[in-house]
């Protein structure tokens, strides 16, 4: 009904009550874009979908390990392999397990330590000419452990002794794969697709400590 | 004798809403003949059930998960970076209030709820063609037996975004911008880009002031002297902060809907690199256009009949059509053809030109039923650029 149809005895209590709908709209508006403008969420949201930061969506997850065990990252370990896979990586498959993104996490409860650890991996590069080479730097929570450059399809074994400044008296064991040299399947896709490397097994035996 | 001739100009309007009312009927039974015919060809299970469940392709599933379960908070359950939240919950509601009547399967109550809105788009659409019972049966062969009729009587929010787009400027049509308001509240509670619909209310509010002759200066002044003006535009994108507040209650985000878009690896990027690259894909075998060319094909299609509406003053319906198929295109070409299908004034301006002689618009009916079967094919089999 146009405005003007309204008889002239309620014509202003219906002008009021527009002007007070109107202003009820645009305040309640307006306080629900300030909100949205102030994100109540933590770092690990706030770094994957807002910042932009990281490609690995850290996540609580954290999988049992017994040391000396060697976990296969294979179709035959898929189980165990999930059960430490925080972020950064596809299903395993026949070959391995497929990095995606920037950076790969895994997330394992140890057994209190009166030694040192060693960790041995097997990974392949994931190359696509040019780029013939990738390369892995390695952290175990948060100090940089090892850096690796590999090339050719075929894995290749990696051992490193995690630096004891990284176990201290830790009780779960975080190691990042932050990747240099990923390769987005085409020129315009996200980064978190890139593909950088083949992990194949997975390995903790204790050493002496120094 | 050609279903235009069922109203002849001197026929008396009983006749006449009985033709409007039975030739999208007529078509929603054609196009379930026909998409069942494609669905048999290449299925061995038999019965409606299974119709609806292998014509839910796609986004389908994830409604289907809205409806059943609602949204997720975060984490996501399931070690899941893609949350439920990219998808505007209105119609996934609406059949989720519907199942609590009527209890059978989410797919089920889906289609038939579809199918039910597509046939009334049809009704809203009458007075839209200006009563052009040539281009009415057209655009009621397209929405329901036409190429991409699995689009709009499958669970996708194309069969409420067509109905409500539809009512948006038939209420414009009618200077009725209270009821203009609450359709688009409704709009942009089912797809982020139906808040664009406030635009054309502008737009036809601007024709009206200059109408009654008021100078483009005063224009701002006439809508703040007139409340009703004022609440139909603020009223718009009601549906889209509901949906925010919602979002900002659960996951501590209003804007998820947005951020959730990394995880889908959706990029910002040129929409014009978009479309050349799209355009360039050519196939390596045969002639057959490649998904992204008919994906850049029926955005460039959809921004022509864009300026068409522009050449033919419907400014408002151009700009809204323009910017719904410019703003998901800066992220890339996914889903482009479901867009441009899904934006009722192009299909109207489509049906209204191919049925400008009796020549074209028989061929263009045969085309589109003709095609809805090999389409239908198609989208059972998951061809990429009917995502």
């Amino acid at each position: 009904m146009p405005w003007s149809d309204i008889p002239a005895p309620y014509r202003r209590a219906a002008w009021l009550g527009g002007y007070a709908l109107a202003a009820i709209l645009a305040g309640s508006e307006i306080v629900i874009l300030a909100l949205a403008l102030n994100p109540n969420v933590n770092a690990d949201y706030r770094a994957y979908y807002i910042d932009r930061t990281t490609t690995c969506l850290n996540r609580d997850a954290t999988g049992s390990y017994t040391l000396g065990q060697t976990v296969s990252f294979r179709s035959d370990g898929a189980k165990q392999a999930a059960s430490i896979k925080v972020c950064g990586w596809s299903g395993s498959a026949g070959d391995g397990t497929h990095s995606l993104g920037e950076t790969s996490r895994l997330r394992l409860e140890i057994p209190p330590l009166g030694h040192g650890l060693a960790a041995t991996l097997q990974m392949a590069a994931v190359i696509r000419p040019p780029q013939i080479t990738q390369r892995v730097v390695i952290s175990v929570n948060g100090v940089r452990a090892h850096a690796v450059t590999l090339s050719g399809k075929e894995p290749r074994t990696i051992s490193f002794v995690i630096p004891p400044a990284a176990l201290g008296k830790a009780d779960t064991l975080e190691i990042a794969f932050d990747y240099l040299d990923g390769i987005p399947p085409t020129p315009a896709a996200s980064n978190i697709y890139k593909r950088s490397i083949k992990l194949v097994s997975f390995r903790l035996d204790a050493v002496e400590a120094d | 004798m050609a279903l235009e001739d069922v109203v002849r100009p001197n026929a008396g309007g009983r006749s006449i809403a009985v033709a409007v009312a039975a030739v999208p009927l007529l078509f929603v039974v054609s196009g379930l003949a026909i998409r069942y015919a494609a669905f048999a060809s290449v299925s061995e299970e038999p019965g409606f059930a299974a119709y609806a469940r292998a014509l839910c392709r796609w986004d389908c599933a994830w409604y289907i998960g809205i409806s059943e379960q609602g949204y997720e908070r975060f984490p996501i359950p399931n070690h899941s970076n893609v949350g439920r939240w990219g998808f505007f919950p209105l119609y996934p509601m609406l059949v989720a209030a519907i199942r609590i009547v009527f209890p059978f399967q989410t797919i089920l109550v889906a289609t038939i709820t579809s199918i039910i809105c597509s046939y009334a788009a049809c009704l809203v659409a009458w007075p839209l063609l200006e009563k052009n019972m040539r281009a009415y049966v057209l655009y009621c062969a397209f929405l329901l037996s036409g190429p991409f009729s699995f689009h709009f009587t499958t669970f996708l929010t194309e069969p409420l975004f067509v109905l409500l787009t539809s009512c948006v400027f038939l209420a414009l049509k009618r200077s009725s911008y209270l009821a203009a308001g609450i359709s688009s509240a409704l709009l942009s509670a089912t797809r982020l880009v139906g808040v664009l619909v406030v635009f054309a209310t502008v737009i036809q509010m601007f024709r009206e002031h200059r109408q009654q002759g008021g100078s483009t200066l005063s224009f701002p002044r006439w809508v703040l002297g007139r409340p009703d003006l004022l609440v139909a535009i603020l009223i718009s994108p009601a549906g889209l902060f509901a949906y925010i507040l919602f979002l900002y209650l659960t996951v501590g985000d209003g804007f998820a809907f947005l951020h959730v878009q990394r995880a889908f690896g959706r990029v910002a990027g040129n929409p014009l690199v978009f479309l050349c690259d799209g355009l360039s894909a050519v196939p390596t075998t045969g002639w057959l256009p490649t998904a992204p060319q008919w994906s850049a094909l029926a955005a460039v299609t959809g921004l022509a009949l864009s300026a068409v509406l522009v050449v033919r003053r419907q400014y408002g319906a151009a700009l809204f059509c323009a910017l719904c198929i410019i703003l998901p295109l800066i992220t890339n070409l996914a889903s482009m053809v479901r867009y441009v299908v899904g934006l009722a004034p192009l299909t109207m301006l489509l049906a209204a030109l191919l049925s400008a002689s009796r020549l074209t618009y028989l061929a263009a009916l045969a085309l589109f039923l003709g095609a809805c079967y090999f389409l239908t094919v198609a989208w059972t089999g998951g061809y990429l650029a009917l995502v």
